[in-house]
């Protein structure tokens, strides 16, 4: 487990100096240009992770990469040209940053303390405005300078975008090789860069659907030990997994609820499937839904106040809306075709959900009021999306003709799907929170 | 996009035949008297299964949980093979469309398993002998179908 890291207050000036630097990548219009030179670092001194030019640089290079990770932002690399000493970290020089088109600016710095820990210091600009937008330091252990880069990346993205940066995150999914009945399934767990990849299952039993705690403690998935799908809950870093309801009833469909406490999923005592909800620390459940149908899929809103949830009682899969307690549901998707897999925007203002016509499954978003929806993916084997932190991208499964799934990244900016890069092919994406 | 349910009978005669045959596991617990059991083997059990109930599989519409016709009658047949053969333990193994989507289809294939044992305990067989579980859409099989498998 990794101590989080301590912020600081920086109290630093000086001037910066820095050179031209490259053109913008094609097919990038719309992303924000944000240059990355090199982190500074007062002095050359040696840590249990390197020394600290050695950090700053690869800091640097890995803050580039996360915000290449978005397709909102257009990072310049660090170049070593655009070297700038400690005391200019406070001191940037705008016109040669505004001369290459950058918007944005992240410098910063990598000081080795007496404790032997590391200051990484972060400081974000307007380089239209000429002026400083944020600045964030953490304390940490040389051994973990890669979550204070994405730590500061983070501060970056939510300097360009407003929102909360999604590289101190976890995803969740499905890992999956062999094909038909020699096909085996393992939950996998990575940072949201793709590092630190896990197996947490053996591979001995199917399953689906894991979903992460919002700070990626936990993982809620479907398991087939007892031959039956069944909701376990896995503690990520002791491995122990437990049954959630202790029961013989099929389960499935978990997901978290924003405060990490409470677990909503379907369970079928008979041939119906009810929604439920539990707290993540044992216990009854509680009976959420009263339908003759299929109900399935539910998510909270944000403030709890409020679930989304898949029911075909109309005849097809539907959204509806509910109070938290189960009163005053609602229908809110009347486009004309069958909507499944509704998960609530962390910061509430969207729904998305999987949309199937007989062209196949396509993603999309919604209001909450069933307003604006917005067809974000062409299919047509398209499903599962999972919210990133920021409320802007979503993660989902994507599946060819002949079953192979993989997982792939959309912004809601209009911008093409983007492929996760997975050691083998992987279905059921779900994201964490940002883990501070 | 169609829809799967498999029915697998798990008998407890025998044991090592039971990879042979996808989602069959040993069943756990007393071993059964097999002095009545004219059949000596789980192949056997199932190849007689198989022969008398005219197959392990039956079908269902797309999106549909009823059971029609020939359904009834494949059903009825395999109900008349397991009350002659209370020392098989069945498990039945429901499926949804592959055009699904994930949690949908599992409760799909949990209803249309819950359809054939209903239907099985109408005509007769103890409900203690039939279990059943859903593979959703991540197991897929004959088209629209119901499979029943002897273990």
């Amino acid at each position: 487990m990794i101590s989080n890291p301590h912020c600081i207050s920086l109290l630093l000036g000086a001037a910066c100096l820095a050179s031209a630097a490259q053109a913008q990548q094609p097919g990038t219009a719309a992303a924000t240009v944000v240059a990355v030179p090199p982190l500074a670092t007062p002095d050359d001194r040696p840590t249990s992770a390197g020394s600290t030019p050695s950090i700053a640089w690869q800091a640097s290079q890995l803050i580039a990469q996360d915000l290449r990770t978005t397709s909102e932002v257009m990072p310049l690399p660090p170049a070593q040209r655009d070297y700038y000493s400690y005391p200019e970290v406070t001191a940037p020089s705008f016109v040669k940053w505004r001369s290459n088109g950058s918007k944005y600016l992240v410098m910063g710095f990598v000081q080795a303390r007496s404790d032997k820990r590391l200051t990484f210091g972060c400081y974000i600009y307007d380089v239209d405005k000429g002026r400083e937008v944020s600045r964030k330091g953490y304390v940490v252990d040389p051994g973990d300078w890669k979550r204070a880069a994405h730590k500061c990346s983070g501060l970056a993205y939510t300097a360009v975008t407003g929102a909360p940066g999604i590289f101190d995150t976890r995803i969740t999914y499905v890992a999956e090789s062999g094909v038909g009945s020699a096909k085996v399934e393992r939950i996998a767990v990575m940072d949201s860069d793709g590092s630190n990849h896990k197996y947490l299952t053996k591979g001995d039993t199917m399953v689906m659907t894991p979903r992460l705690s919002p700070r990626a403690a936990r993982i809620a998935y479907v398991g087939y030990e007892s031959g039956k799908p069944q909701v376990h809950l896995l503690n990520v870093d002791s491995g122990n997994v437990r049954l959630l309801v202790p029961n013989d009833a099929i389960s499935f469909a978990p997901r978290f609820s924003p405060d990490a406490n409470k677990i909503l999923f379907s369970m079928m005592l008979g041939p119906n499937s009810e929604i439920y909800v539990a707290s993540a620390e044992g216990g009854p459940a509680q009976r959420l839904t009263y339908s003759p149908a299929i109900d399935t899929d539910a998510s909270y809103s944000p403030d709890q106040k409020q679930i989304v949830f898949e029911s075909d009682r109309s005849g097809s899969q539907q959204l509806y809306v509910m109070n938290a307690d189960g009163s005053g549901q609602r229908r809110i998707s009347f486009g004309g075709a069958a909507y499944a897999s509704p998960e609530w925007s962390p910061d509430g203002q969207w729904i998305a959900f999987t949309r199937r016509d007989p062209g196949g499954r396509r993603i999309g978003i919604v209001k909450p009021d069933g307003t604006g929806e917005r067809l974000l993916t062409g299919g047509p084997g398209d499903e599962s999306p999972a919210w990133a932190a920021s409320s802007r991208e979503l993660i989902f499964q994507r599946s060819d003709a002949v079953g192979h799934s993989t997982l792939y990244r959309i912004t809601l900016d209009d911008s093409q799907p983007r492929n996760v890069v997975l050691p083998q092919g992987g279905s059921d994406p779900d994201w964490s929170g940002v883990i501070d | 996009m169609r829809a799967i349910l498999l029915l697998s009978a798990l008998g407890l005669v025998a044991t090592s035949a039971s990879a042979q045959l996808p989602g069959l596991r040993k069943r756990t617990g007393p071993p059964v008297a097999q002095q009545a059991v004219p059949l000596t083997g789980i192949d056997a059990l199932r190849a007689d299964f198989l022969a008398q109930a005219h197959g392990d599989t039956v079908f269902f519409g797309l999106n549909s949980t009823g059971l029609d016709v020939p359904t009834r009658t494949r059903l009825a047949a395999q109900a008349l093979w397991l009350r002659r053969h209370p020392e098989v333990a069945v498990r039945i193994e429901g499926h949804g469309d592959a055009g699904d989507t994930r949690d949908h289809a599992l409760a799909m294939g949990a209803r249309r398993a819950e359809e054939v044992r209903d239907y099985l305990v109408l005509l007769g067989v103890p409900l203690a002998q039939l279990s059943t579980t859903s593979w959703g859409k991540e197991r897929p099989g004959s088209p629209r179908a119901v499979t029943v498998l002897v273990r």
